[in-house]
């Protein structure tokens, strides 16, 4: 194996973990907030890619520009599945049943999508698909490169948010410590809701920045769920950064791992991570001090 | 009558005395189901079932029939652990694979007969699952779920992967344990052996459900943390109905796997697999012992009616999310409490809950403080805290 | 425990008088054989198809294959002066879908002939339904070695051969090139499917007994989506000769990650992906060179083809491709051991089918096609390559519309 060959896989696989990581911080945010393992999330994702297929194909123009409408909808959406939905069911089952519920419309967005586009893979046909950049001898391919770009943007942006605006201090807050959040005056449920249209606002780019380069098919939510989980648990439950990192090191490790092992066998690198980190660490390897209790 | 066996059960115990839910009684108990009718209700459901044989139009209704009895078997082997303690598996699919896969392979690789690879293979899931059942119950709710849908996910690829021993995306043939019978036959004799896999598995709930072990259970599905600090070791008693589920569902993987022959990865350790068990258990109602019978042919029925009516299109996973969803919103107790409650509006006064979840305690206990105090119950009922979102514990009176 | 029993015997008497109540209705409402098949009703025929799914995208293939057969024999008259109707049920690229897909087909629905679903994966566990229900199983797709190795009689693969044989005009013509010209190693991709592996493993092997070093050879599943590790494998070998075990859209993926790390083999050759229609677009019209075997023809001249070709295009608006011509081909065997034999009905009728395809040879618009006892056909496909922006045989020199591209321009 040489060293070109290692060089392109270390390349690809942080190109791949930006995707994870702005995905991972989706679901690991409605987990902050209202202890909702959101199992639809990869389901909002695949929605997503379809809508930017649909897009490119109606149109004619770049997928991105669909993000205008999408991330708009998709946070609305957001608001309303928390406020209308989640917001429903009893605290005491609050966990369990908010999986069983965000399953349900997982199944929904699936079925429609089968109902309304059929089975058939889909791909948007990018005039620059095949185009690549030669970086010290690995070849960089064009919309991977812009998909990460757009990832990369859009976590930056939602870092900044709740790092240095308000709404993002009082999003904190809820998260931190909700009893005391209401005592100082923040509308706690409006936040929650506002925090799930934040999460499904990523996975309305996510789904796009993926549409660019990957076939979809409205059954391939599953396989981004289960790694996403598994970030989600490495990094620590709730912890935004704790996603961020070990979606970048589960990317790479993923990547690198195809190389003696192929794509099947390197996937479950996600797997024996969650597994490990559960033995050994139950609060994940990056913060995250919410995972023992829930 | 079962209220008053039921603690002197526990206060035979010693010290790791297990708490129930219980409410005395404020009027002299009366039994709300009187014993005969219930037996009766049991006798002909078993005698429907027993008879659909004979009366099955055609062999595609009685494999249907087949089907929809293995889906009643995993449902209630889902329901050892659901049920009782409340941790809800969207994964249990894979012990249905895992029995399924274990049976064929050791068929194929032992030469052994049918039947006796397939008791080989439960016993192969329950040792798997005593290290899985370790690494999910670790943690509470939200992790286990996330394990639980992991481990099918894993299972999948290890098994799509490993071409060389599970034959890969290819599937496995298991061949027939009668190779003489005819198809409707074969059916047939399936559709008994089934049956009585289903009666046994009931049973076994029904034993844990009256037992001390299964007020334990119940316990931790109400308030795993005021359980354990009265004594319920309840990491031990989680993984032995996590294992004893396991070993339910394994075995009717195994049969299917004998029955169908034809083995496939990608719906051996399917997620829709296991989301329909978590969706009959729930619908026909976690708590009872036909909940996951019933609601096995509620879904079991609607699955084949929308792939008859709509093969072609992708509708009845709308249909299943959306009735899922309505279960889960609306009526997370299942229909048989629902249609209990009607009924029950229509009898004289009810007099005791044994089973009550903390939520409806806490409701009754606000209804109890609010309304003219009845002696002896409600002065010790305190009225409830407005619920907490993140509380996960303390909205719950306990009175004895 | 007596009582017990002598009530569930009361129950199950009085239960079983209210069943059978419920059987004669049920009857009269259409179940199978009630014997009610009149001279004019339609002959109808179930299929059960991977409509969506990992297979949905050649499954669409053949039932557009399946229904315009059904259209045009209709237009012809029928079948035995009986109009055909085809029962489509969707499997979902599931086994066990398609098993209780033919078995309500077979016995809920009785229909009176069955067609093969798609996919070697499928086509197994159904041909075992169909054989236990003693029907005639035509299929269009399970090529691969294992279909025929099953034991079945009643199982006929309608096209001219089985998946590892599809290569061997490639194979014997790169391995007849002089020392110079003659590629020297190879990459292999294939999906874990059958077939795939099947058509893949058969050009892999025989030009690895001439000499071919295999420096690169993956398997993944039909499910994958992300090829850029593969390509980048492949990539690195810089092997002489890719080899692409595919279906379709992983074929078109394979390729355009080979594209974007600059990949450059001198024979390109993948499986089914390259006669679809939709392909050149798909790979952003970079086709040039690439290789693909292929059981049908557009151009060939047996009659029933040209006009298969020329009413496919008048009812779909374009010609068809060969999933379509594979699944024509199955309606056109089954047709004529039909009108051989004078039947069409569940029972006895199918043996007679099955004895007459076993003896006889049927005209076909792959050519006339033959069988031996395990449902193998005696024939051999064409090699196409792209070739000025269009797909054209090249091989064998007999047939060929254009000389074979070697080394393949760049992509």
């Amino acid at each position: 194996m040489s060293g070109s060959l290692l060089l392109q896989s270390v390349i690809l696989g942080v190109l791949l973990g930006g995707l994870y990581a702005l995905l991972a911080a989706g679901l690991t945010l409605y987990f902050g907030i209202m202890r909702v393992v959101m199992i639809a999330h990869s389901a909002f994702l695949i929605l997503a890619a379809y809508l930017a297929w649909w897009f490119n194909r109606e149109t004619g123009l770049d997928p991105m520009l669909s993000l205008v409408v999408t991330v708009p909808v998709f946070f609305l959406a957001g608001f309303l599945m928390q406020r209308l939905l989640v917001s429903r069911l009893k605290p005491l089952t609050l966990t369990m049943m908010s999986v069983l519920l965000t399953f349900a419309i997982a199944l929904i967005i699936e079925g429609a999508l089968g109902f309304i586009f059929t089975g058939t893979q889909r791909r948007i046909q990018l005039p620059y698909a095949g185009d690549s950049l030669n970086v010290f001898g690995a070849q960089v391919p064009v919309v991977k490169l812009v998909a990460f770009v757009l990832a990369a943007f859009a976590l930056l942006s939602l870092y900044l948010l709740l790092k240095y605006t308000r709404f993002g201090r009082a999003l904190r807050a809820t998260i931190q410590h909700p009893e005391a959040a209401r005592l100082v005056g923040i509308d706690t449920d409006r936040t929650a809701g506002y925090g799930f249209g934040l999460g499904l606002a990523t996975a309305a780019i996510g789904g796009t920045a993926l549409s660019l380069d990957a076939t979809i098919y409205p059954s391939l939510h599953w396989h981004w769920i289960g790694p996403l989980m598994a970030i989600i648990v490495v990094g620590g439950l709730g912890s935004i950064p704790g996603a961020a990192i070990a979606a970048m090191l589960l990317g790479i490790s993923q990547s690198l791992l195809q190389l003696p092992l192929g794509a099947t066998w390197a996937q479950t690198v996600f797997y024996v991570a969650l597994f490990a980190t559960l033995m050994f660490r139950p609060q994940g390897f990056f913060g995250g001090r919410l995972a023992q209790r829930f | 009558m079962r209220n008053v066996s039921e603690r002197t059960a526990s206060a035979a115990l010693g010290p790791a005395v297990t708490e129930t839910v219980v409410v005395v009684p404020d009027t002299p108990r009366r039994s709300r189901w009187p014993r005969l009718v219930s037996l009766a209700l049991v006798v002909i459901g078993a005698a429907l079932v027993l008879s659909f044989p004979f009366v099955a139009p055609n062999p595609y209704i009685l494999s249907a029939g087949v089907v929809i009895l293995n889906y009643a078997v995993l449902s209630t082997g889902w329901n050892f652990m659901g049920g009782f303690t409340g941790y809800i598996s969207l994964g249990h699919a894979a012990y249905f694979g895992l029995g399924a896969y274990g049976t064929g392979l050791i068929v194929k690789y032992l030469q052994l007969p049918g039947f006796v690879a397939w008791v080989l293979a439960a016993l192969l899931v329950v040792a798997v699952s005593i290290p899985v059942g370790i690494a999910a119950l670790r943690v509470r709710g939200a992790s286990f779920v996330i394990v639980s849908i992991a481990f099918v996910l894993i299972l999948l690829l290890v098994f799509q992967s490993w071409r060389e021993f599970t034959g890969g995306s290819e599937g496995l043939i298991v061949p027939r344990p009668f190779p003489d019978l005819m198809r409707p036959e074969h059916h047939r004799v399936f559709f008994y052996l089934f049956a009585a896999l289903l009666a046994a598995a009931l049973v076994a709930w029904w034993i844990i459900d009256r037992s001390k072990f299964g007020t334990a259970l119940k316990s931790i599905r109400e308030d795993e943390d005021k359980a354990r600090s009265l004594g319920v070791p309840t990491t031990r008693f989680k993984l032995i109905a996590y294992v004893l589920s396991a070993l339910v569902t394994a075995l009717g993987g195994g049969l299917y796997a004998l029955w169908f022959g034809d083995l496939d990865p990608i719906f051996q350790f399917s997620i829709l697999v296991g989301s329909y068990m978590v969706l009959m258990a729930l619908l026909g109602g976690v708590r009872h012992l036909f909940g996951p019978l019933l609601g096995a042919l509620v879904v079991g029925i609607a699955l084949e009616y929308f792939k008859l009516e709509f093969g072609d299109t992708q509708f009845h996973l709308v249909a299943a999310g959306l009735l899922l969803g309505v279960v889960v919103l609306f009526m997370p107790d299942g229909v048989i409490p629902a249609v209990r409650a009607l009924i029950d509006r229509f009898r004289p006064q009810q007099t005791s809950i044994r089973d009550v979840t903390a939520a409806e305690l806490l409701e009754q206990n606000r209804a109890a403080a609010t309304s003219e105090p009845r002696a002896g119950a409600s002065s010790d009922h305190r009225a409830g805290a407005a619920p907490d979102p993140h509380a996960d514990a303390d909205n719950r009176e306990v009175v004895r | 425990m007596d009582a017990l029993h002598s009530t569930r015997r009361r129950v199950t008497a009085a239960f079983a008088l209210a069943a059978s109540a419920g059987l004669v209705l049920s009857a009269c409402s259409g179940g199978p054989g009630d014997g009610a098949s009149a001279d004019d009703d339609p002959i109808v025929i179930g299929v059960s198809l991977p409509l969506t799914g990992d297979f949905s995208e050649p499954g669409k293939g053949v039932e557009r294959g399946y229904e315009a057969w059904a259209q045009i024999v209709n237009e012809q008259g029928g079948l035995l002066g009986r109009q055909v109707e085809l029962k489509i049920l969707d499997d979902q690229s599931n086994a066990d879908r398609v098993v209780s897909d033919y078995e309500s087909l077979i016995a809920q629905d009785g229909v009176d002939l069955v067609f093969g679903p798609f996919s070697t994966r499928l086509v197994v566990p159904s041909a075992r339904v169909a054989q236990e229900y003693g029907m005639l199983f035509v299929e269009p797709a399970g090529a691969a070695a294992e279909v025929f190795e099953q034991g079945f009689e009643n199982l006929f693969y309608a096209a001219p051969a089985v998946a590892n044989d599809h290569y061997n005009y490639l194979a014997d013509y790169l391995l007849s090139l002089p020392e110079g010209e003659r590629p020297k190693t190879a990459a292999v991709a294939s999906m874990d499917d059958p077939f795939a592996q099947g058509t893949a493993y058969g050009l892999r092997d025989k030009l690895e007994e001439g000499g071919v070093e295999i420096l690169v050879d993956e398997v993944y599943p039909p499910n994958t989506t992300d090829f850029s590790v593969i390509a980048a494998k492949i990539a690195e070998s810089k092997a002489d000769v890719v080899i692409g075990g595919s279906q379709y859209q992983d074929g078109v993926n394979l390729i355009i990650a080979l594209q974007q790390l600059d990949y450059q083999p001198k024979v390109a050759a993948f499986s089914t992906a390259p006669t679809n229609p939709e392909f050149a677009s798909a790979i952003g019209n970079q086709t040039e060179g690439i290789l693909s075997p292929t059981g049908w023809s557009e151009t060939a001249s047996y009659p029933s083809n040209v006009e298969f070709v020329e009413q496919y295009t008048e009812i779909f608006g374009n010609p068809p491709a060969e999933d379509e011509a594979n699944a024509y081909t199955t309606g056109q065997v089954v047709a004529a051991a039909v009108e051989a034999v004078g039947c069409a009905e569940q029972g006895e009728c199918q043996q007679q089918l099955i004895d007459w395809l076993h003896e006889n040879t049927v005209e076909t618009v792959v050519g006339p096609l033959s069988w031996d006892e395990a449902g193998r056909p005696s024939g051999a496909h064409l090699i196409q390559q792209w070739v000025d922006g269009e797909i054209k045989i090249v091989l064998p020199d007999d047939a060929k519309e254009a000389d074979f591209l070697i080394p393949k321009p760049a992509w």
